[in-house]
């Protein structure tokens, strides 16, 4: 039998993202495997979000092409070139990615569990008592199981976080896509957030991390991206790249880091909550 | 004084009357007002740039119209271009229409209000416009846009007086019917101010009490 | 054609009424000021029958409708032995209500600036209302200048009803041109034209202070 390569996920092709004369993205292409924890790193204002929020086509992009699964999210490919797809068509090609965001956006008018059943309670024809179990269920896995009935508000910024991850799990999402999960919270809710993903990471949920977080790059990622200027400069196992950085930018880029950082060598355990 | 009580007494039917025609007119013109508003605001909000100037044209003449110039247009106008509408329905409509803008203007900046990344986690989520609109945007929205909405339907009873001038018989149009006959002048207007004073408190009062409802 | 030649005809009469509505609602919003500051500074009195008294005023006018107001002031006038022009009674009916409303608007401005600089022109020995007019009028103008705008619009709009109190403005001229031409259509829509044309003018005058105030500040 002959070896069969794992399909991508999610394949990126040429991705060309512009803001007026503004390229935030310049030709990135990048495939993300079943089961893979994938991190992007890199300075603030490197196109990491938005390659994320392209991804997720929350963001249009001006060319290239992002697969999910196969199918082509977002434009549909006519001999005439690329048509903008209907949002019928786009919301049934990216049922299956989940997202969380950097500042939560939870719905406030709503009960932690409210949040977390909506979507699948309009979009998947489950009948009602079905969706609460499997909403307090995902809840559970994020450690709040008896936080149903609260409201958003009333929430620390790391168990809000929480919510929002049990909101793209109960989705049953085949990969979920985290934008600085962890840069609005304060340093001491950090952890909490962090070891859910590990906890995800572990069940092998496939997932593309944008992040600050180092130390949570290098123990959880199988793969690091390292970008820069709307580019993908380097890529590879965490161990390579933190360890034996080719380019000169990333050089550069993790030198920066350690200085602001100087506990980075002696003791990476508590960098998750240092920084 | 009590002569004017008096008078007051003997034309109470005909007032409430012109304050039941009041009402209705103005629950329906609220209603197209709101739903045209609602519909104007979501068209702003679409992708195809003729659409929102269509929809910023519309209710910029509205801003900047008379509401008795667009009674007259649809009125005494109206026949010319083949549209024949009796004066109670060219109130429902020119009030509604009227009204249109401003509501829309409302339920504009109710949207504005809602942080972006609430509807992108929506969009995430698999829901649809219209399922973001009804569990996302309306919900959070109505403790804002409530008071401005009561407002909005105290001036449309306001400006519903304008009516009399193409001869629906409200409130005001009663009135005056009451200073032909008794030769009355400032005792029926008083009575007139005193009776859409009092629908205008009763809409206000409403108005708290959905206030406190729709806070979540 | 026929059209553009009865526009055209009519259209030096057409722009007198549209002068004479501008100079209506331009003397009754200029007039609304100091009064309507008036107002604003007894809605926010420490004397409480002041307070009450200011309330009620507004209440009363912003409660009822503008064209039940032009008649009891048209009507109650003569009553009063008072015989004036029906251009006056319609100039002070519209002031009278404008009153009511700037005052909410020069509330919000005053609301809107530093209790504390009252206290100082105070202790530093000037009178109230001196300090009034040079500390917090200024400062309120500037702030409130959009909503003032916004309600010379509705004045202006709302100046059409006084043609039913025989002012010939532009409501009054095109009713009148009507009655001789019977085209009811073409003759109110040019009416129409012509008041989007003024109020858009004033928003494009009042965007345009807006601009010249905040760079002076």
């Amino acid at each position: 039998m002959i070896y069969d390569p794992p399909k991508p996920v999610i394949k990126i092709r040429n991705l060309v993202k512009s803001f007026g004369p503004f390229t935030a993205l310049s030709g990135i292409s990048l495939d993300i495997n079943p089961s893979e924890v994938v991190c992007i790193i890199g300075p603030s204002g490197s196109g990491k979000s938005t390659l994320l929020r392209c991804t997720a086509f929350l963001e249009e992009y001006t060319s290239g092409e992002v697969e999910i699964e196969g199918r082509l999210l977002g434009y549909r490919k006519t001999p005439a070139g690329m048509v903008r797809e209907s949002e019928r068509n786009i919301d049934t090609a990216r049922r299956n990615v989940g997202m969380v965001f950097q500042h939560f956006n939870l719905w406030p008018h709503m009960t932690v569990l409210d949040n977390v059943t909506l979507g699948p309670r309009l979009t998947k024809g489950v009948p009602a008592a079905e969706v609460s179990e499997k909403g307090r269920i995902a809840l559970a896995k994020v450690g709040l199981a008896d936080f149903t009935d609260r409201y958003p508000s009333r929430l620390s910024g790391g168990q809000q976080q929480r919510v929002a991850i049990a909101r793209a799990l109960a989705m049953e999402p085949h990969v979920i896509l985290f934008d600085e999960p962890t840069s609005a919270l304060d340093p001491q809710l950090v952890g909490e957030v962090l070891d859910v993903m590990k906890q995800l990471a572990n069940e092998g949920i496939t997932m593309v991390v944008v992040t600050h977080e180092m130390g949570f790059a290098a123990q959880v990622a199988n793969r690091v991206v390292f970008m820069d200027r709307g580019q993908v400069v380097e890529q590879g196992s965490p161990d390579k790249l933190f360890n034996e950085p080719e380019s000169p930018r990333l050089q550069e880029f993790l030198d920066t880091w350690r200085q602001r950082n100087l506990l980075f060598r002696s003791e990476p355990q508590q960098l998750v909550a240092a920084c | 004084m009590t002569q004017v009580f008096e008078l007051w007494i003997e034309y109470w039917p005909m007032l409430a009357a012109g304050l039941a025609t009041t009402a209705w007119i103005c629950a329906l013109a609220t209603m197209i007002g709101i739903a045209v508003g609602l519909l104007l605001a979501c068209l702003d909000g679409a992708r195809s740039t003729i659409l929102r100037r269509t929809v910023r044209a519309y209710i910029e003449i509205m801003r900047g119209l008379p509401i008795l110039i667009l009674l007259f247009v649809l009125y005494y106008g109206g026949p010319g271009i083949g549209l024949r509408l009796n004066a109670e329905t060219v109130g429902v409509l020119g009030l509604g229409f009227y009204g249109a803008a401003y509501f829309a203007e409302i339920f504009r900046s109710g949207f504005h209000s809602i942080p972006k990344g609430q509807i992108e986690a929506a969009r995430m989520a698999g829901l649809s416009a219209g399922q973001i609109m009804r569990h996302v945007k309306l919900p959070q929205m109505l403790a804002l846009i409530t008071p401005p909405m009561v407002n909005q339907i105290i001036i449309l009873i306001k400006e519903s007086a304008v009516l009399s001038i193409i001869t629906v018989a409200e409130l005001t149009k009663n009135t005056a019917q009451f200073v032909n006959e008794t030769y009355a002048v400032v005792g029926p207007y008083l009575a007139a101010a005193l009776l859409y004073w009092l629908l205008v408190e009763a809409v206000a009062l409403l108005g708290r009490t959905v206030e406190r409802m729709v806070r979540y | 054609m026929a059209t553009v030649s009865l526009i055209y005809d009519n259209l030096p009469m057409l722009l007198w009424g549209a002068g004479i509505t501008v100079l209506v609602s331009g003397v009754a919003i200029v007039l609304g000021m100091p009064l309507g500051l008036v107002l604003c500074f007894g809605l926010t009195s420490s004397r409480a029958w002041v307070r009450h008294l200011s309330r009620l005023y507004q209440s009363v006018w912003r409660g009822t409708p503008i064209l039940v107001q032009l008649l009891i002031i048209y009507y109650l006038l003569p009553f009063l032995g008072l015989n004036v022009p029906p251009v006056l009674a319609a100039i002070i009916a519209l002031t009278l209500n404008t009153v009511a409303f700037q005052a909410e608007i020069f509330r919000g401005g005053l609301l809107a600036i530093a209790r504390g600089q009252m206290e100082a022109a105070r202790m530093v020995g000037i009178r109230k209302w001196t300090a009034r007019r040079h500390v917090l009028v200024p400062q309120i103008f500037r702030l409130v200048i959009p909503s003032l705008v916004n309600e010379t619009i509705s004045i202006l709009k709302n100046s059409s009803l006084v043609s039913v109190i025989a002012v010939t403005e532009l409501m009054r001229v095109s009713q009148q041109i009507v009655a001789t031409t019977y085209r009811p259509f073409e003759i109110y829509i040019a009416a129409a034209v012509i008041y989007i044309a003024v109020n858009f003018l004033l928003s494009l005058l009042g965007r345009a202070a807006e601009q010249r105030l905040a760079r002076g500040v």
